[in-house]
């Protein structure tokens, strides 16, 4: 029954790239007068995990839901594996939506069976490799269970099964961590990066930089709609410099005060980061400083994602 | 197709297997049987005989009304399917006590009014030499007269009178009696050819029957189906469904899902009034008036089919841009008012098939399930007309669907407040692929 109007054929017009697992080609959206994406490209290569970044209301939602053929992009190309997105490729995607949500009274196993095979499992297959991941996942005693009695991480647990019960090609995770403790985050993160090296492309959207700096081995930074930042994370990070310094010190804190060296520095109590004037020499930095007190700990810090993100999204014209 | 199926079997299973699904398809059976024969049995309860007396100038009168008051009525009325109730069934001794009183006085009368007043009696019935002269008797009671008494009484004593004067002009009895003899009127119809078995009555019960069906089950499972888009809406789910599915296939696999889920139901009610009513219909003489050729059950089973699809499709619409249930509920005079406006014309319908109002109206979708059905049944009408309604119907129901699908996509990703008509419009346009 997949009528035509369902399909999501883009333009035939975009170009086969032999590269990209996913590629978006000046791709916008809007909802009436507002624009949620604004001719945002990126590409993603086969394999690994690449992280999509923004603020809330950024367009990242909207951007994997037109990746995924929920929604029609007003214009630009999306490829998938190479060619324009069609119906056919949904079943080499495993989703899972930053709004979870399953039946709530479905038993687990049966829920799980359901969402394999409507991405083409048979019933036994989809029963046995969703009983092998409720193993994984601690939930086997649950399967008989139904979903509104499982407390709301176990019920994740199950909704991130069914995203990947299909062994999907590309998976698309919208805020995965969300509202999971921090063992169950770890558990989850330990599957991801196993599917990452047997191969599998995956696609982590978040706002939360910290988990995007220790998975992702390349990002997309975006803004009102609009890529920021795009590319290798590490190649980002150098290209933003090391300006950051962490000191321990007894004594006079002036050299803290001198606006040339110093853009501004914040007190944690035990131990004090700076951030360097642009321009500034670190080395003149440390002489200033042991000159005026004693240091215990002077150490150049790469900058965090955080600090990039705010420092591009901060600015007023990002 | 594979995904319609699946979504189809889910919804049907989680369905059928909840307990409420168990309630409904045993208990409902029972509380209907129990509303219908409550009035019955609530009217014959405690109904005892009536105490009438009856006031004629000679004994020998007022005794001949007695007689033919209790007489058991005629044979010839026994088809007569209006009359065949509980009530008309019991014997008149069993019902009236009848005194004759030959002393016409305006005392008299007064006595029996306090006597009536009292309760000692029930009614006195006026029956002079005068007042059968002036041709006009009056009975005396607390209460009102049923007009169906009211004309069996005229009758029996019209007939007495009737027959005492025949004898006094020199007829027999016998010959008075033949004369009497009331002519009834027996109507056939006849279709294609051949002379109709049924009656009106047996044609206009199926009529009922239909309209009655499909009335329930659209409140009953079109409300179904509103809910459980509602449920995927509020519980997101539908977000993962449409990364697998597209939302016709989630669209119609949902409604033949609930729709397969009523016809279960229904099919179990058919068996169980089957197993109720099997003895009883077989003593039933007038069974052969219900029968029903392959061909009306067929018109039933399509157009019940075409009316669940289409109203259940509206009922969905209204639950994909709607995000709770009471903003749903308000939103259903849209449904429930073509369904009233329907049964309304059903009148008209029975009346006269032909004119053009009625042929119009039953080519209207909305109204094509009930209009064009009854006509099946009433007469059956031109085919070109039957073809353009069901056309007409399924194109709708189609259209509604596909336009439905497309509302459902976006409409489950927006929550919030309910949509306005034009954003519902601009919804289309994001919506087409």
């Amino acid at each position: 029954m997949a009528s035509i109007q369902e399909s999501v054929a883009l333009s035939s017009s975009s170009r086969p790239s032999a590269a990209g697992t996913v590629e978006l080609t000046g791709v916008s959206k809007s909802y009436g007068d507002f624009v949620a994406v604004d001719s945002l490209s990126f590409s993603i290569q086969p394999g690994g995990i690449y992280g999509l970044l923004g603020p809330n209301g950024a367009g990242k939602t909207s951007t994997l839901r037109m990746m995924i053929g929920i929604i029609v992009p007003d214009s630009g190309q999306i490829s998938i594996f190479g060619e324009p997105l069609i119906r056919a490729h949904m079943d080499t995607f495993g989703y899972l939506p930053e709004e979870r949500g399953l039946y709530r009274k479905m038993k687990v196993l049966e829920h799980l069976v359901f969402l394999g095979q409507l991405k083409g499992l048979t019933g036994a297959e989809a029963a046995r490799r969703a009983q092998s991941w409720c193993e994984r996942f601690e939930l086997t005693a649950w399967t008989g269970k139904k979903v509104e009695e499982l407390s709301k991480g176990m019920q994740q647990k199950v909704q991130f099964i069914g995203a990947i019960l299909h062994d999907p090609r590309l998976i698309i995770m919208d805020e995965p961590f969300a509202g999971l403790d921090p063992a169950n985050a770890v558990a989850l993160k330990d599957v991801l990066l196993e599917l990452a090296k047997k191969g599998k492309t995956i696609l982590l959207s978040t706002h939360r930089m910290d988990q995007v700096e220790r998975l992702c081995q390349s990002i997309c930074l975006i803004n009102h709609g609009r890529a920021v930042l795009e590319g290798d994370l590490n190649q980002i990070k150098a290209r933003y410099g090391r300006r950051n310094v962490q000191i321990k010190y007894e004594g006079d804190a002036r050299f803290l005060n001198e606006p040339r060296l110093v853009q501004s520095f914040n007190d944690y109590g035990n131990y004090v980061e700076v951030r360097l004037a642009p321009g500034a020499d670190a080395q003149e930095f440390l002489h200033l400083a042991s000159s005026c007190a004693r240091l215990s700990k002077f150490e150049l810090m790469e900058p965090s994602l955080e600090e990039i993100f705010i420092g591009v999204v901060g600015k007023p014209h990002a | 197709m594979r995904n319609t199926w699946l979504i189809l079997k889910r919804e049907y299973l989680q369905r059928v297997r909840t307990r409420s699904f168990l309630v409904l398809t045993l208990l409902l059976p029972a509380i209907m049987t129990v509303l219908m024969a409550l009035p019955a049995k609530l009217a014959t309860m405690g109904l005892k005989a009536q105490h009438v007396v009856i006031v004629a100038s000679t004994e020998q009168f007022g005794e001949s009304v007695r007689q033919q008051l209790l007489a058991a009525p005629s044979d010839d009325e026994e088809d007569d399917t209006d009359r065949a109730d509980s009530n008309a069934k019991q014997k008149p001794e069993d019902q009236y006590i009848v005194d004759v009183d030959a002393n016409p006085t305006e005392a008299e009368r007064t006595a029996l009014r306090d006597k009536v007043s009292t309760r000692a009696i029930d009614g006195y019935l006026w029956l002079t030499d005068d007042a059968i002269a002036a041709r006009k008797i009056t009975w005396y009671s607390r209460e009102m007269m049923p007009f169906r008494e009211r004309s069996w009484l005229s009758e029996t004593v019209s007939r007495v009178v009737q027959q005492q004067e025949l004898s006094s002009k020199g007829m027999t009895a016998a010959q008075a009696d033949q004369m009497l003899q009331p002519i009834k009127v027996k109507p056939v119809r006849i279709e294609g050819g051949h002379e109709a078995k049924g009656s009106g009555t047996g044609r206009f019960l199926e009529i009922v029957v239909m309209v009655m069906l499909l009335y329930m089950a659209v409140l009953f499972y079109g409300i179904s189906v509103m809910r459980s888009v509602l449920e995927e809406k509020t519980s997101r789910i539908i977000e993962v469904l449409l990364s697998s599915a597209s939302s016709t296939e989630l669209m119609a696999g949902k409604l033949l899902g609930v729709g397969a889920v009523g016809l279960t139901q229904i099919l179990v009610w058919a068996v169980m009034a089957g197993l109720i009513a099997l003895p009883s219909l077989a003593a039933q003489p007038n069974l052969s008036e219900l029968q029903i050729s392959p061909w009306v059950m067929a018109a039933f089973a399509l157009f019940f089919l075409l009316g669940y699809l289409l109203y259940s499709t509206m009922y969905a619409t209204i639950g994909a841009i709607t995000t709770t249930e009471q903003e749903g509920q308000q939103l259903q005079f849209l449904i429930v008012i073509p369904l009233v406006l329907s049964v309304f014309m059903l009148m008209p319908v029975i009346r006269t098939p032909d004119s053009a109002a009625v042929v119009w109206m039953s080519m209207i979708p909305f109204f094509a399930p009930i209009l064009m059905y009854a006509r099946i049944v009433v007469q059956t009408p031109p085919l070109w007309q039957i073809a353009l309604s069901l056309g007409l119907l399924i194109a709708t129901v189609w259209g509604l669907l596909i336009f439905c699908a497309r509302i459902y996509r976006i409409g489950v990703l927006i929550y919030g407040k309910r949509p306005n008509l034009p954003e519902v419009l601009k919804w289309l346009k994001y919506a087409k692929a």
